[in-house]
């Protein structure tokens, strides 16, 4: 275990690394801030800010500056916020984090069953209904999803807030949104791996020592089918966290996709670099708690 | 996992049960949505509208404009220049700041030098370039205080409407940063109560503000980035005012039971830039028969609603210095075909436009059009604002024969506003350094710019705008209004400098 741990470790080290260097690359081949910080600014004031900004240190000095101060945790000021970026961008991390949460959770809980139905009673028409509902939630763009439903819930019966991240009820039409997102594939691959495990020998023996078939499919087939499900939940993660940004600017929640997006329009290089770096770190504890459940769910895994 | 599974629906359900509490507005608050919040609420450490639109709530100037755009006595009671280059400014006594301190004239004086920072190289503050022309800051008695200018400074009272002024003792003890988040204190008719990044700033009715208490005692500031969902927000009551209403969008705005509109004309000139120094427009007629071929009547009756007025030139009607004799250029294709034979082009002529105004694309691709139609067949380039727009002018706007855009003079209501970032070549400037070669054009704006006979200012303005509009630097486009979308349930009207002055908003019977 303490074997595999640093491994893992190390692996993390170097995407953060990598996460870094590539970040600062892009971010200072895409122009200069400060003619976005003063875009109506004369050329003298615009280059006495810059230097205050120091931003006329060549390059490599500039990233060696970076590394030096990001490892202790510090990615400098924000060149708009005027304030340390790092804690700016953990401010609104959980509020991204429970948006994204909510909306595995919602897709799990949606998914799971109808996943499941479709399986026991496959090629019935039960079945054919969910995989139409399937393709149509995966061809629909997440925007589009979240601008109805608020039209609908919101506009037209007036059920929820429109906007906003303040009340329980606020987050619905978000979460239900961004997890429509995955519904769709949430139930086809639990569809697909419990149709793998249903006539497997085991939960015939299961069948056959005298279970309910609920028993039988929740217990014995669902356990093993679960192990893709759990992998895609891990991988599927990093997309929601990106799905996110979309969900936050429509129903305009304060989260940190919509703080990046604004900062890379800004060229806020440290708001983005300490907001990618944050976002990594989590996408990289993801996956790595999807390895740790493996172990615990499949014990073949602990074995090898 | 079905334990699990049960305690998550048990949840779902709990927040589908919760009372909504969005949407229902107390009688006694006011909701704005804005696109986004400003990155500080310090009035002097950002140049963003959308914090201009909040400070100017919560801190005052030594000036204010009325909404008929003349100078009101705000923390100044009276002003009068002394000389070309000294300004005498009377201070109102017994202003109170949000933290019950009294205003002095050490904290006008406190103000200025924390953005002027003398004796610095580097300038924090991103507004230093609006007030640099002033040199010194004299305390004369405690109600009284000399703005000094290096030269003489014409726009010293438009700069002065919007700079706030901020407590010294205040600051000193919080710290720069918490008085830009947490601690901000002003002189205005609302203070903080809370702040949520990208959320909303909420402020509460500050009751020894001296103008008198304001009509809502809470006034909130949402950020809501989608258009389509502030119009939700203020069809459904959680919000009250909206901004930036587009043209598409009126209808619908008007129709609704719950909602209006409110439009004025505001200081924001359309134009095209022409590239002077290259071929084909390096040729005057060349130039005037791009003027020529555009319909400007029907663009703006046809695709903005009608809320629009051509112009003459680039200097509009409510600037200072505005020459009401010169006329727009007409529609008329023929001639427009006739200049550009004479430029040499009988045949026509590629041209390449370039444009970041994403808002305004199909009025781009109308312009191109109308001016392939005469011959000078347009391709329209469309970038997103920001690092690839900003890359595309850090390379001089290589590649192009003219950009399509918008000046907003900043809401400094003269003609010096525009002409200078415009046309006026100096490499300090802005994009007229890429565009504009008149001859003699620079040393008219520099004239213009630093005397204070406004007979004479007035004079040389005339001249400016004849003489850019026989030249045809650019193809004078219009000028837009703002259109705000507002809650029936509240009194408040538009103003031509694109404030929100909400100290003049009431409930409305």
């Amino acid at each position: 275990m303490s074997a595999f741990l640093f491994q893992r470790l190390l692996r993390f080290v170097v995407v953060c690394v990598g996460v870094s260097l590539v970040t600062f690359s892009i971010l200072h081949a895409s122009g200069d801030p400060v003619a976005l910080i003063m875009p109506e600014a004369a050329e003298a004031d615009r280059a006495r800010l810059r230097e205050a900004l120091g931003l006329t240190d060549p390059l490599a000095t500039q990233f060696v500056r970076f590394v030096a101060h990001a490892a202790r945790g510090d990615f400098g000021q924000s060149f708009f916020h005027r304030e340390p970026a790092f804690p700016l961008v953990v401010e609104r991390m959980p509020t991204t984090l429970g948006l994204t949460c909510l909306a595995v959770a919602l897709a799990l809980l949606i998914a799971i069953p109808t996943g499941i139905y479709s399986a026991v009673f496959r090629n019935t028409i039960g079945d054919h209904a969910a995989t139409v509902v399937v393709f149509l939630g995966q061809s629909m763009p997440v925007f589009w999803i979240g601008i109805m439903l608020m039209l609908l819930f919101a506009v037209q019966w007036r059920l929820l807030p429109v906007s906003g991240w303040d009340s329980w009820s606020s987050m619905v039409l978000p979460a239900v949104t961004l997890g429509s997102f995955t519904t769709p594939l949430f139930m086809r691959i639990v569809r697909s791996s419990m149709l793998e495990v249903i006539n497997l020998d085991y939960v015939r023996t299961a069948r056959a020592k005298g279970l309910t078939e609920w028993l039988v499919i929740c217990r014995h087939a669902l356990r093993n089918a679960a192990l893709p499900i759990v992998t895609v939940i891990g991988l599927q993660f990093g997309l929601l966290l990106g799905g996110a940004v979309l969900t936050e600017s429509v129903f305009a929640v304060p989260g940190v996709g919509r703080l990046i997006i604004g900062a890379i329009r800004q060229l806020d290089f440290p708001i983005v670099q300490a907001g990618v770096f944050l976002l990594a770190i989590i996408i990289v504890l993801a996956n790595l708690l999807v390895d740790i459940l493996y172990v615990y769910l499949n014990p073949t895994v602990r074995l090898r | 996992m079905t334990r699990w599974l049960f305690g998550l629906s048990a949840m779902m359900f709990a927040a589908l049960a919760a009372p909504i509490s969005a949407g229902a507005q107390g009688k006694d608050t006011l909701t704005v949505a804005l696109p986004s919040h400003a990155p500080t609420l310090d009035p002097h450490m950002h140049f963003e509208r959308v914090g201009v639109l909040v400070n100017i709530n919560m801190f005052d100037s030594l000036l204010h404009r009325s909404a008929k755009l003349e100078f009101e006595p705000s923390l100044a009671t009276s002003w009068k220049a002394l000389s070309d280059t000294t300004w005498e400014f009377k201070l109102r006594r017994g202003v109170k700041f949000h933290d019950g301190s009294t205003m002095t004239a050490e904290d006008v004086k406190y103000s200025f030098e924390r953005v002027l920072e003398p004796g610095t190289e580097k300038k924090k503050s991103p507004q230093y370039g609006n007030i640099r022309a002033i040199k010194e800051v004299k305390i004369v008695d405690p109600d009284t205080i000399h703005l000094m200018t290096d030269k003489p400074f014409p726009l010293l009272l438009e700069r002065l409407v919007y700079f706030g002024i901020v407590p010294k003792k205040h600051i000193e003890k919080v710290g720069e940063e918490a008085f830009g988040s947490t601690a901000t204190v002003g002189t205005g008719p609302w203070k903080l109560v809370e702040w949520k990044r990208d959320q909303h700033i909420r402020l509460e009715a500050f009751d020894q503000h001296w103008r008198g208490k304001p009509a809502f005692k809470y006034l909130v500031f949402r950020a809501i980035p989608e258009v389509a969902t502030a119009v939700a927000e203020l069809k459904t009551g959680g919000v009250d005012i909206i901004r930036n209403v587009n043209a598409d969008l009126l209808p619908d705005l008007k129709s609704h039971p719950q909602t209006r509109i409110s439009t004025t004309p505001i200081l924001r000139v359309h134009y095209i830039s022409l590239d002077m120094r290259s071929a084909p427009f390096d040729k005057k007629t060349a130039r005037q028969a791009a003027n020529y071929a555009i319909d400007k009547q029907s663009m703006i009756q046809k695709m903005m609603a009608g809320l629009g007025k051509q112009v003459a030139t680039v200097v509009q009607p409510p600037a200072f210095g505005f020459d009401p004799s010169v006329q727009p250029y007409p529609y008329d294709q023929k001639k427009a075909k006739e200049l550009l034979a004479q430029a040499g082009y009988p045949n026509g002529v590629d041209i390449t436009l370039h444009s970041s105004a994403v808002d305004w694309r199909p009025h781009f691709e109308a312009l191109g059009q109308m001016f392939t139609e005469v011959g000078l067949r347009t391709t329209v380039k469309m970038w997103d604002p920001g690092p690839a727009w900003n890359k595309f002018f850090q390379a001089e706007g290589k590649a192009t024969n003219g950009q399509y855009g918008s000046w907003g003079n900043y809401s400094v209501f003269d003609a010096d506003a525009v002409l200078h970032p415009l046309y006026h070549t100096e490499p300090g400037g802005w994009i007229g350094k890429h565009y504009a070669r008149v001859e003699g054009l620079d040393k008219l704006i520099d004239e213009g710019r630093s005397s204070v006979d406004q007979a004479r200012r007035k004079r040389i303005y005339a001249d400016i705008q004849r003489m850019i509009r026989e030249e045809a630097p650019s193809v004078f486009l219009w000028t837009q209004n703002d259109t705000l979308g507002i809650s029936k349930k509240v009194a408040y009207e538009a103003r031509p400098d694109e404030w929100l002055w909400l100290f003049a908003a009431k409930p409305a019977n």
